[in-house]
């Protein structure tokens, strides 16, 4: 080989799982940071902690738009959350069969914690005890 | 063992300056963020679990140690927003600005950016401590 080529070779590579994580760390990224700042701003800032109890919980729930709302959170906001968390074990763990365990239990852990975050939108508040 | 004290000795003898800063800032952040993002999910579960339960943890929310928590988080949620927009930018339309000058660069603006957030967010959240638990300001 004496001649180089200045011709630039196009491969086209099929994406594997991780190129779509990869992707999709970058794609929820710009759709949670609305989501996620506003929720913030709302809700620690302006409205603060000391306003919280069942009521403002449940006045915000009565509107089907907030739920939606939470839901978007919930579903972007904790994948996005246990795909880094992926990421960041993947620099400590180094074995194929510890990664793919690891990979599993953050599965497993990630649909755990969304079920009962959803259960708790879809059920609403609990106000069966005598408030006060 | 030994993976794990490479991981760290590389993470903390790399000595790159702004970006390798960013880079454990955004590690760090995210990590914090994602802690408390689970806490979250099962506390506003409680709503429909047991809402006692969702009383006594709003009542530790509202205690002085949790209020400061609660600013550090809000500064790792926009540190973490803003330097995600920034990797996102980068990675997805400008592969060319990942360079060492731009980088440092970048970086700076990102922390800006955060404290020109996050500096307001902590007066009003600071002052509703102060009001609800000192008694400050009228409270």
């Amino acid at each position: 080989m004496t001649a180089t080529s200045e011709q630039i070779r196009r491969v086209k590579v099929r994406p594997n799982y991780d190129h779509i994580a990869w992707k999709w760390m970058r794609y929820s990224a710009v759709l949670l940071i609305p989501l996620v700042w506003f929720h913030l701003i709302l809700q620690d800032v302006i409205v603060g902690v000391h306003a919280m109890d069942l009521d403002y919980v449940a006045q915000r729930w009565a509107n089907i738009g907030w739920r939606v709302y939470d839901a978007l959170l919930l579903g972007f906001a904790m994948a996005h959350g246990m795909n880094g968390v992926r990421q960041v074990a993947n620099d400590f763990i180094k074995g194929e069969r510890a990664r793919t365990i690891m990979s599993w239990a953050l599965f497993i852990f990630w649909l755990a914690i969304t079920a009962i975050g959803a259960a708790a939108l879809i059920g609403g508040v609990r106000q069966d005890f005598p408030l006060n | 063992m030994s993976t794990l004290k490479t991981t760290l000795t590389g993470y903390t003898g790399y000595r790159g300056r702004e970006g390798h800063y960013a880079f454990l800032l955004h590690r760090i952040t995210g990590l914090g963020t994602v802690l408390f993002l689970v806490i979250h999910i099962i506390d506003i579960a409680l709503v429909y679990l047991s809402p006692k339960g969702f009383l006594d943890v709003i009542a530790l929310y509202q205690t002085t140690l949790f209020g400061i928590g609660e600013i550090a988080l809000v500064f790792c949620v926009f540190f973490h927003g803003i330097n995600g927009l920034r990797i996102a930018y980068f990675d997805m339309l400008k592969p060319a600005n990942w360079s060492i000058e731009t980088e440092r660069k970048s970086t700076r603006i990102t922390l800006i950016a955060t404290l020109i957030l996050w500096l307001p967010a902590t007066f009003f959240m600071a002052r509703n401590i102060l009001i609800h638990n000192y008694g400050l300001f009228g409270g």
